[in-house]
C-alpha cells in the first residue's frame, strides 16, 4: 500500500514538474504581435541600472561655451502695440520692441536655450532649493527663454498694475492658466516630467509670450544678449549638444568634453 | 490420487498467457496515455504556469512592500511610539493618578446605576400597588400612595446622582484616553502599514506550491477536490446558436485567461496608459478623498508593471477594466461572458478549438509551431482576430452615433456613411433609417461643368483629387492590370472609353441647363483670406499634397486629415472643374442648386462670394485638361449595346434595332445601362433612377457569414494601389480587408467575359481605412442581444442620441469639439483662441431658449465679435432646431425651461459681487452693454464674450462654477483659473482675503467695508470662494436684459427665406437704467 502510494506521488510530481516544464517553456512565447515587449524590457533594465541616485561627479568635469550667431539681416521686429492695455501702454514711454529675434551689433543670436540632449547625461540630478522667478514687468516676460529644474518651485509674479494670466501650454505636465489681478501676487508651480520648452502666454496681452524648459540636469544655458552661452560642471564625454530657438527651430551638435577642459562650440542660425 | 489428464485444446495457453499479458500491458499503458494526455493537455499547464508567474509577483511586492514600509515608516513609527511612551513614563505620576481615579469612579458608577436601577424597580411595584389599592379603596391606599410618591422622589435623586457619576466616570475616562491616544494611534498606523506585507504574505501561501497541492492535484486523484479545474461563466441571456438551438452561453476561456478580471497582469502599454490616467484624475481630483491611498498604490504598482518583465497572453488583465469585463463596468464578466464580444467556441478549453483567429501570417506561424494551431473551418463563429476587436462593438452598438469607448469604431462608422458603403450595400439596423445620398446631385451637371472634365474625371478621379471618396470605376486591375494579356488590355481599355463616353452622353442629355449669373468681379487675395478664416476649412480641404515628417512633399492621402474635413469635397482644381457664375451662386444659396443640398449658409455678401468665386477659380488643374480624350469608337459602342439587348432579344432582332438607332442614341442607351451596370444611381441623385434599389450585396448579417460562402480566387498576396504588399490569410477578415482595399484583385489570373468581371470600384483606401471599415462589416451579424443586454434604453439618453445624428449629419465637429472631440478647423488657424468654442459643457451652459433661437439664426447675438469663423445659417426645421436643445439639455442634465432667469439677487450679493468683478479685473476681457466693439483692442484674439448676454443665455449654476473651474470644464481655455485648488485637499483658494490688505485694493476694501462688521469677516466671506463666486453671478446677472426680445432685425437687410423667425437681442444703450437695476456701475 506504501509503494503505491510513494509510486502515485512520484508519478504526480514527474508530471507536475513536466507541465511545469512545458509552461515554462512556452512562457518566453508573446503572443501579440503588435505587444512584442522583448525589446522594451532590455531597453527599460538597463536605464533603470544606471539611473542610480547618486551625487553627480564633478572631480573629471568639463566645461562648454560658446556664442550663437545669426546669419544674415533678420527682418526689424517691430514696436510691441500696447495700446489696448493702459496700465501696459504708460510703462513704455518708448514703445518695446518685441523680443522674438533679438541679435548683438556682431550677430550673436540672444534668448536662445542651449541643452545636453537629457538621454545623453547619466545619473541623477536633485531639484535645486532656490527658486526661479519668472516674472511679469511692463507686460512682458522676464526672463523671455528660462529653465527649471524638475521639481524646482517655479515662482510666478505679477508686478504690474493689470490683470496677467498666466497660461502654460505644457504638454507633459499639467496645463495650467491662472489669474493674476493684483500687483504683486505670486504663485508657485512645480513641474513633475521633463519638457522642452512649454510656451507660457498671456490671453489678456496677446504679445506676451514666455518658454520654459523643465530639464533633468543642470546642463543647459540661454544666450545672453551678445549670443554666448556657458555650460559649467559638465563630466567628461561625447554629448549631442542642442540649440533652440523660438523662431529658428532647433539645431544639434555632437561634442566631446574631456576633463578640466572647455570645449568651445558654436551655433550658427539662418535669418532667412 | 493419480495427476489430472491435461484437457487436449486447440490453442496454446502459454501463448495465450503471453497475448492476455502483453495486451494487457498494451491497455494499461493505454490508460496511463490517456490519463496523461488528458492531465498535461492544455489548460493545466497554463494555470500551473499562472501560480508561477503571481508566486514571482507577489515575491516582488512582498519585497517593494518590505523595502519601503519597514525601512522608512516603521523605523520612523517606532521612534515616535517610544517617544510617546517615554512622554507617558515622564507623566507617570499624571496617568497613575488619573487611571486611579477612571477606577474608582468606574466602582462608584457601577455603584450608582445599581441603586438606580434597584430603585426605579421597586417604584414600578410601588405604583402597581398604590393603584390597585386605591381601586379597590383599601384602608391602606393613602398609605400607599405616599410611600410611592416618597420613593419617586428617591428615584429621582439617584437619576441625578447617576448623571453627575457618569459625567466625572466620562471626564477621567477622556483623560486616560488623552494619554493612550497618542500611542493607539501610532499602533494602528503601525498595523495599516504592515497590512499590505501581511496580506502579501497570505497570498504566497496560497500559490506556492505546497505537499496537499501535489496530492490534490495528482493524476487519478484530482477528481475528488482538485485545485487545477475548468473555471467557466455560465451568461444565461445570452444565446449561442448550436444547430438551430438557442442555448445558454458557458464562457471557459478563464480557465487558461487567469487573471482577465484581476488588476496588477496588464500589460506594459495598458499599465502605462492606465498609469497616466490615474496620475491625471489624482491631479485633477476626481478621486474622492477616501480612495486616494489605494489610488497611489495602485499607481505605484503599475509603474512597477513597467520596469519588470512583461506579462505574456494568456496571463494579461483585460485593458480597460472599467469598461469591459470588470464587474463595476458597463460590460460585467458575469452578465456578458467572453464570447458575446469575442466570439469563439465558448465551451472549450483548447487553443485550436476555441477558434483563436490568428491577426497576421506571422501570428499564424508562431501559433502553429507552439500551440498546433489549425483553421477551424466548420466553426460558424470564429474570434475575431486582434485588430477587429471592436468589430464586437458594433452588434449591440451599431445604432448608436458615438461608441464611448470604441473611438475606432465611431470612426469606421462614419467612414461607412461618408464614403457611401450604405448606399450601394443595403444595411438594416443602422444607426440612421434615411441617409442622404452620399454623392452629389447629378441632374444639374451641365450648369456645374462641362462633358470633357467629366470624362477624364471619370476616368481617373484620383489624379484630380487625391482625397476623393468618389471611387475608381474604371482602368482597373481586372481590366488593365499586369496580370491581364495584352490582346485582352487593348479591347477592355477600347470598351471602357465606350462606358465613359456613354454615360457621359447620357448625363449631359438628361441634365437641366439654368443659367447663373453673376460674381464677375472678386479679389482672388481676400478670397483666399475669407476661404481661410470663414469656417470653410472645417469641412473642405483646399490642398493635394502634404509635407510629411522628413519634410518631402507627397501626394495628400485621406488618412492625413481629420474626417471631418472630408465632408466637403477637396477644393483643389475647383477652377478647372466648375463653371464661375456657378459657383458663385452656390456660395450664396447652395439650396437654389439643389433642394437637400448639405452645404450650410455662410451669409456670405455678394461681394465675400465674388471674392471667394475669384479665388476658387485660380486653383486650376492645368495638366488634367491635357490628357488626351479618345476618339467614340462607333464599334464598341454598338457591341457593348447589344450585349445588353440580347438579354431580351434574339441577336438578329439586335443587331436591327441597334442599326435603327443614331450613335447619338446609341450612346444613350449604353449609358443609361452602365449607370445601371456600375450604380453610380446609389450615390447620386440621376434623373431616371428614382428609387431603384441598391447595386451591391447586401451586408447586414455580412459578418455571420461561414468562410465557404467565400471566393478566395487564385491568389494569396497582392500588392495594393499604394505599393504595399500584402498577405491574405484564410479567414473571413482577411477577406474583407482585402475586397475592400482592392476591390477586384480576385479576378486576377481568370478568365472571364467583359461583363462579367467585377464591378466594384477602388477607394483607394489605406490599411487603417480598410482596417475601420472591415471592423464594422465584421460585426454585421446576425446574432441579436436581448434587449435588457442592450445599451441606453432611458429618454434621457434616447434625446441625447437624437442630437448627436445631427451633430454627425451636419458635421458639427469640423469646427467645434462636441463630447470631447472634434474641432478638425483648429490646425488650420493661426490662433486656437480663434476657434469656435468647446460644445462639451454646452448642455449644462446654455439656456435652452436661447440655444433653440441661436441655431434658428446664429446672428441673434454677436456673442463672439473676434471669431472671424462664422456659425453658419443651417436652415434647421423647427423640429430638428427642438432635438438638437431637447439633446444638449438631456446631455449637461438641466431642465429645459426655469425661472431662474426673473430671479432679483439681492442689492448687497450685487454689490460685494461688483466689486469682486472690479477687483478681479474681469472687464479686461468682457465687455458688457452694446459699446462693446472689437476696434478698442488691439488684440482681438483677447476678448471673450459680452457679459450682457449672460442672463439670457447662460444657466444660472453655470457661472459660479465655471468662474471656480475653467480649466477643468473646459480644457485649455483662455479664462484664467482665479481660484486656484490646493494641491492637498482639493479645495478652492481665493487670493483675494490676503490681497485686500494690499494698498492697490485700498479702494476695494473701502467700498466692502460697508457690507461687513470687520475686516476679519470681510476676509473670510472673500475667501469663501463658493459664496464669492455666486455674488459674481448675481453681479453679472444685473448686466443684461433678463428676457430675449424677438423683434425685427435692424441693419442691413438679408434675403431671407419667408415665414422664417427673425429674432435679436435688443440691449439697453450704455447708461440707462434697465441694466443696472440699482447698483453701482463698475468705473472702467
Amino acid at each position: 500500500m506504501s509503494d503505491l502510494r510513494k509510486f502515485l506521488s512520484i508519478i504526480a510530481t514527474l508530471l507536475l514538474v513536466f507541465a511545469i516544464a512545458c509552461g515554462g517553456g512556452q512562457e518566453t512565447v508573446y503572443d501579440d504581435e503588435e505587444e512584442d515587449e522583448g525589446g522594451e524590457e532590455v531597453a527599460t533594465a538597463t536605464s533603470a541600472d544606471t539611473a542610480q541616485p547618486g551625487a553627480p561627479a564633478t572631480a573629471d568635469a568639463g566645461n562648454v561655451s560658446g556664442v550663437v550667431k545669426l546669419a544674415g539681416t533678420p527682418a526689424a521686429m517691430p514696436n510691441v502695440a500696447m495700446g489696448a492695455d493702459p496700465a501696459c501702454h504708460q510703462q513704455h514711454p518708448t514703445p518695446a520692441k518685441s523680443n522674438e529675434v533679438v541679435v548683438s551689433a556682431d550677430g550673436g543670436l540672444a534668448n536662445v536655450f542651449v541643452y545636453v540632449r537629457p538621454q545623453d547625461v547619466k545619473g541623477s540630478y536633485p531639484a535645486p532649493k532656490t527658486e526661479a522667478l519668472l516674472d511679469q514687468v511692463g507686460c512682458l516676460y522676464k526672463p523671455h527663454v528660462h529653465a527649471v529644474h524638475v521639481g524646482q518651485t517655479l515662482k510666478i509674479r505679477n508686478s504690474d498694475p493689470t490683470l496677467h494670466n498666466v497660461h502654460a501650454l505644457a504638454k507633459a505636465n499639467p496645463e495650467f492658466n491662472i489669474g493674476q489681478p493684483v500687483q504683486g501676487m505670486e504663485s508657485q508651480k512645480k513641474f513633475d516630467k521633463p519638457e522642452i520648452l512649454i510656451k507660457i502666454k498671456c490671453d489678456v496681452h496677446g504679445w506676451m509670450n514666455s518658454y520654459l524648459a523643465v530639464m533633468p540636469h543642470p546642463f543647459h544655458s540661454v544666450s545672453n544678449d551678445g549670443g554666448a552661452f556657458n555650460i559649467s560642471n559638465l563630466p567628461a564625454g561625447t554629448y549631442t549638444l542642442e540649440a533652440w530657438h523660438e523662431k529658428f527651430g532647433t539645431q544639434s551638435q555632437q561634442i566631446t568634453v574631456g576633463p578640466n577642459e572647455t570645449a568651445q562650440v558654436s551655433f550658427t542660425f539662418n535669418a532667412s | 490420487m493419480k495427476p489430472q489428464e491435461p484437457i487436449p485444446h486447440n490453442y496454446s495457453i502459454s501463448t495465450l498467457n503471453k497475448i492476455f499479458a502483453l495486451s494487457s500491458l498494451g491497455l494499461l499503458m493505454g490508460v496511463g496515455a490517456m490519463v496523461a494526455y488528458d492531465y498535461i493537455s492544455g489548460w493545466k499547464r497554463f494555470q500551473v504556469g499562472f501560480m508561477r508567474l503571481e508566486e514571482q509577483r507577489i515575491r516582488q511586492e512582498l519585497r517593494a512592500a518590505e523595502e519601503s514600509q519597514s525601512r522608512v515608516e516603521l523605523t520612523r513609527l517606532d521612534e515616535e511610539m517610544q517617544q510617546r511612551e517615554e512622554e507617558i513614563a515622564r507623566n507617570r505620576e499624571g496617568y497613575r493618578s488619573a487611571q486611579n481615579e477612571l477606577r474608582s469612579w468606574e466602582g462608584r458608577h457601577y455603584a450608582a446605576d445599581q441603586n438606580f436601577r434597584f430603585a426605579k424597580a421597586t417604584l414600578d411595584a410601588l405604583r402597581y400597588e398604590a393603584e390597585v389599592a386605591a381601586l379597590k379603596k383599601r384602608r391602606n391606599a393613602d398609605r400607599k400612595r405616599e410611600e410611592y410618591e416618597a420613593q419617586s422622589a428617591r428615584v429621582e435623586e439617584l437619576k441625578l446622582e447617576l448623571e453627575e457619576v457618569t459625567r466625572r466616570r466620562d471626564a477621567a475616562k477622556a483623560r486616560v484616553d488623552g494619554f493612550l491616544m497618542r500611542v493607539r494611534e501610532l499602533e494602528d498606523r503601525k498595523k495599516e502599514s504592515t497590512a499590505t506585507i501581511e496580506r502579501l504574505r497570505k497570498q504566497l501561501e496560497t500559490v506556492a506550491p505546497t505537499p496537499a497541492f501535489l496530492i490534490l492535484n495528482a493524476p487519478l486523484l484530482d477528481f475528488i477536490n482538485p485545485t487545477l479545474r475548468v473555471d467557466q461563466v455560465v451568461v444565461e441571456d445570452m444565446f449561442i446558436d448550436i444547430n438551430y438551438l438557442h442555448v445558454p452561453r458557458v464562457d471557459r476561456c478563464m480557465t487558461c485567461h487567469r487573471a482577465i478580471e484581476r488588476p496588477g497582469f496588464e500589460s506594459k502599454r495598458e499599465a502605462a496608459r492606465l498609469q497616466a490616467e490615474l496620475q491625471n484624475k489624482l491631479e485633477t481630483f476626481q478621486i474622492p478623498p477616501e480612495r486616494v491611498a489605494e489610488t497611489e498604490q495602485r499607481i505605484d504598482q503599475l509603474a512597477r508593471i513597467q520596469t519588470q518583465r512583461g506579462i505574456p497572453n494568456p496571463y494579461r488583465t483585460h485593458p480597460f477594466l472599467d469598461t469591459f469585463v470588470g464587474s463595476a463596468s458597463a460590460h460585467p464578466l458575469a452578465e456578458f461572458g467572453c464570447t458575446s464580444c469575442h466570439r469563439g467556441l465558448d465551451r472549450s478549453t483548447n487553443f485550436a478549438r476555441a477558434g483563436h483567429t490568428p491577426m497576421s501570417r506571422r501570428q499564424e506561424a508562431r501559433w502553429k509551431k507552439s500551440w498546433h494551431w489549425k483553421a477551424q473551418k466548420y466553426l460558424e463563429t470564429p474570434m475575431y482576430p486582434r485588430q477587429y476587436f471592436q468589430a464586437a462593438c458594433v452588434k449591440c452598438h451599431s445604432n448608436q452615433i458615438t461608441v464611448d469607448s470604441g473611438p475606432a469604431i465611431t470612426r469606421g462608422m462614419t467612414m461607412v456613411e461618408l464614403y457611401g458603403c450604405h448606399a450601394c450595400h443595403k444595411i438594416d439596423n443602422w444607426r440612421f433609417t434615411a441617409l442622404r445620398k452620399p454623392g452629389p446631385d447629378l441632374n444639374g451637371i451641365a450648369e456645374k461643368t462641362t462633358p470633357q472634365w467629366v470624362s477624364r474625371w471619370l476616368a481617373d478621379p484620383h489624379s484630380f483629387r487625391s482625397t476623393t471618396r468618389m471611387p475608381a470605376f474604371f482602368h482597373q486591375r481586372n481590366m488593365n492590370g499586369p496580370a491581364v494579356s495584352q490582346r485582352e488590355r487593348e479591347q477592355n481599355t477600347r470598351f471602357q472609353n465606350a462606358e465613359i463616353q456613354a454615360i457621359v452622353s447620357y448625363l449631359f442629355n438628361n441634365s437641366t441647363r439654368r443659367p447663373w449669373n453673376g460674381g464677375g468681379s472678386g479679389d482672388p487675395v481676400r478670397g483666399e483670406q475669407l476661404v481661410g478664416s470663414v469656417g470653410c476649412l472645417g469641412c473642405h480641404i483646399a490642398q493635394d499634397t502634404v509635407e510629411d515628417e522628413q519634410g518631402a512633399v507627397r501626394e495628400a492621402r485621406r488618412d492625413d486629415f481629420p474626417l471631418e474635413r472630408h465632408y466637403g469635397f477637396n477644393l483643389v482644381g475647383t477652377g478647372t472643374k466648375t463653371d464661375a457664375g456657378w459657383l458663385f451662386n452656390w456660395l450664396k444659396d447652395p439650396r437654389r442648386y439643389y433642394h437637400s443640398a448639405p452645404m450650410p449658409d455662410l451669409r456670405l455678401t455678394d461681394q465675400e462670394a465674388a471674392d471667394i468665386t475669384a479665388y476658387l477659380m485660380t486653383l486650376q488643374k492645368p495638366d488634367f485638361m491635357q490628357r488626351p480624350l479618345p476618339p467614340t469608337e462607333p464599334r464598341a459602342v454598338a457591341e457593348l449595346a447589344k450585349n445588353y439587348l440580347i438579354n431580351t432579344m434574339t441577336d438578329r432582332e439586335a443587331n436591327e434595332r441597334l442599326a435603327s438607332m443614331p450613335l447619338r442614341e446609341q450612346l444613350d442607351y449604353l449609358g443609361q445601362r452602365t449607370i445601371e451596370k456600375y450604380g453610380c444611381y446609389s450615390c447620386h441623385d440621376i434623373k431616371g433612377f428614382e428609387g431603384l434599389k441598391p447595386i451591391g450585396t447586401e451586408l447586414t448579417i455580412e459578418g455571420s457569414k461561414t468562410l465557404h460562402l467565400f471566393d478566395f480566387g487564385l491568389v494569396h498576396d497582392f500588392e495594393a494601389h499604394d505599393g504595399k504588399d500584402e498577405h491574405i490569410l484564410h479567414t473571413v477578415p482577411s477577406w474583407i480587408y482585402t475586397k475592400v482595399r482592392a476591390p477586384r484583385v480576385w479576378d486576377d489570373h481568370r478568365e472571364k467575359p467583359y461583363q462579367d468581371k467585377l464591378k466594384m470600384p477602388n477607394f483607394r483606401l489605406s490599411p487603417s481605412e480598410a482596417q475601420a471599415i472591415t471592423s464594422v462589416i465584421l460585426g454585421l451579424t446576425k446574432e441579436r442581444v436581448d434587449q435588457s443586454k442592450n445599451a441606453r434604453l432611458d429618454p434621457r439618453s434616447r434625446a441625447v442620441e437624437e442630437g448627436r445624428k445631427l451633430v454627425s449629419q451636419h458635421n458639427c465637429r469640423g469646427c467645434h469639439v462636441v463630447e470631447g472631440y472634434g474641432r478638425a478647423i483648429e490646425t488650420t488657424l493661426s490662433d486656437p483662441g480663434l476657434a469656435p468654442p468647446d460644445l462639451t459643457p454646452q448642455g449644462s451652459r446654455v439656456q435652452s431658449p436661447w440655444l433653440f433661437h441661436f441655431l434658428k439664426d446664429p446672428t441673434v447675438m454677436n456673442l463672439r465679435p473676434w471669431l472671424s469663423v462664422r456659425m453658419p445659417t443651417f436652415h434647421f426645421t423647427d423640429l430638428e432646431a427642438n432635438t438638437l436643445v431637447q439633446s444638449f439639455a438631456a446631455d449637461g442634465n438641466v431642465l429645459q425651461f426655469d425661472t431662474t432667469r426673473y430671479a432679483t439677487p439681492h442689492p448687497q450679493n450685487v454689490a460685494v459681487g461688483q466689486v469682486v468683478f472690479e477687483m478681479l479685473r474681469c472687464a479686461q476681457c468682457h465687455p458688457s452693454g452694446p459699446a462693446a466693439a472689437t476696434s478698442e483692442v488691439a488684440d482681438a484674439a483677447s476678448l471673450a464674450p459680452n457679459l450682457s448676454f449672460a442672463r439670457v443665455r447662460l444657466q444660472h449654476d453655470w457661472i459660479p462654477d465655471w468662474i471656480r473651474r475653467p480649466n477643468e470644464i473646459v480644457p485649455g481655455t483662455r479664462m484664467p483659473t482665479n481660484f486656484p485648488r490646493d494641491p492637498e485637499s482639493g479645495d478652492f483658494t481665493s487670493p483675494l482675503g490676503m490681497a485686500i490688505d494690499t494698498p492697490a485694493f485700498s479702494q476695494y476694501k473701502a467700498r466692502l467695508s460697508r457690507y461687513y462688521p470687520s475686516d476679519e469677516e470681510m476676509r473670510k466671506a472673500l475667501d469663501d470662494v463658493v459664496t464669492i463666486s455666486g455674488y459674481l453671478r448675481d453681479y453679472i446677472w444685473t448686466l443684461g436684459p433678463s428676457e430675449m426680445r424677438i423683434a425685427p432685425a435692424t441693419g442691413e437687410p438679408r434675403p431671407q427665406p419667408p415665414g422664417r423667425l427673425q429674432p435679436t437681442i435688443e440691449l439697453p444703450a450704455v447708461g440707462s437704467t434697465g441694466s443696472e437695476q440699482g447698483s453701482e456701475r463698475p468705473a472702467r
